[in-house]
């Protein structure tokens, strides 16, 4: 199935939005760009890798643009994991957002309960025809992890000319400190 | 295009709508689906890219009577998505290098299209059908997709050491950290 590249899953939904939905989606985008704790809660889902919304006003062509009855909110997004447990938690942990941003599409049933919403998904998704992911092996938490994992190291090699004694004290630090990431 | 709005960090978002020409759906569909997967995928060429896709998108979705006006596309699309190293420029240059013919032979059944060999033109085909986003999220969109790689592989060479080193005396403990993480 290529919507799933090593640990990586994929999921594309396009849906239509109702009439005074682009304000209202205006309004929550705006929100999400300039208020950081909007996001905060997406990087707390800690297995999304990348995300992102768009509304398409019209779909390109060479005429300019072709404009539907209504414009259309395209959700793209990378995470690790399997697509029940993502809706799941997506459904629990950002509700209110989610809310907010598929109640302006015609037919989104609310976040909950879960069922009906992973039907609606579902009917709205588009399984991409090929999908790349540049470290597929990798989970969101492990490349968070190892970032952490490549600093600390940094400091250890500072220490790497202490006597040996005092180098095995500071590599247990190290490890005391990383231990979590690894 | 606000470009801002495709950014987080020094990671961008792309996404190019292509309006797929008459009757060439399922011969880009049957191009897509014998692209090799995983690593030797020819995004894997496209230096920069984090993760990447393509979807044939036939027709919007009807949402039934609650919807009132259905709606259908005079053309079927072909959706990139791409979230990779920014900026934009010379990540088009990278796309069109690093897919070389592959290029060609999956947009080449799109409407517009005027191939790969010249640079400007395949750029200018990807900016005018592009969709602005409107919100962009990334984990970690301060990291490049080669120091994603990078750290991944130091995060496992710690893991590895940490295992090998357990019962090593101060001063061996000290060489063999030297000589693995070069300090």
């Amino acid at each position: 199935m290529a919507n799933i590249e090593g640990r990586a899953t994929a999921i594309t939904v396009i849906t239509p939005i109702k009439r005074g939905g682009p304000l209202v989606l205006w309004l929550v985008f705006w929100a999400g760009r300039n208020i950081k704790r909007t996001l905060e809660k997406l990087e707390k889902l800690s297995f999304i890798h990348f995300a992102r919304w768009a509304v398409i006003k019209q779909f390109p062509d060479e005429q300019g643009g072709e404009r539907l009855n209504h414009p259309y909110l395209l959700f793209e997004s990378n995470f690790n994991g399997a697509w029940e447990q993502y809706i799941d938690a997506f459904s629990e942990v950002v509700a209110f957002r989610m809310k907010a941003i598929w109640g302006t599409s015609f037919g989104f049933p609310g976040p909950l309960p879960v069922e009906p919403f992973k039907a609606y998904i579902r009917h709205n998704e588009f399984v991409a025809n090929h999908y790349f992911s540049a470290y597929p092996g990798a989970t969101t938490t492990e490349i968070v992890s190892a970032e952490r994992v490549e600093g600390a190291l940094e400091e250890l090699r500072g220490s790497a000319g202490l006597d040996a004694e005092a180098f095995r004290a500071a590599y247990a630090a190290f490890l005391t400190k990383v231990q979590g990431d690894l | 295009m606000n470009e801002s709005r495709n950014t987080c960090g020094q990671a961008c978002a792309l996404t190019v709508l292509a309006p797929i020409r008459e009757r060439r759906e399922s011969a880009l569909t049957h191009r897509l689906s014998t692209l090799e997967p995983g690593l030797a995928s020819p995004l894997a060429n496209v230096t920069g890219t984090h993760f990447a896709r393509w979807v044939v998108i036939g027709d919007v979705v009807y949402e039934g009577t609650s919807q009132r006006r259905p709606d259908h596309l005079k053309a079927g699309r072909l959706l990139f998505t791409s979230n990779f190293d920014g900026p934009l420029a010379p990540y088009l240059e990278q796309l069109r290098t690093g897919l070389g013919e592959v290029a060609d032979e999956v947009w080449g059944h799109c409407a517009g299209y005027p191939g790969s060999a010249d640079a400007r033109a395949f750029a200018a085909y990807m900016r005018s059908h592009q969709v602005e986003s409107s919100l962009f999220f990334a984990a970690y969109g301060g990291r490049t997709a080669e120091e994603v790689k990078q750290s991944l592989a130091t995060r496992r060479q710690v893991i590895e050491f940490a295992v090998r080193s357990q019962q090593l005396a101060p001063a061996e403990l000290q060489a063999q950290f030297r000589e693995t993480f070069g300090a």
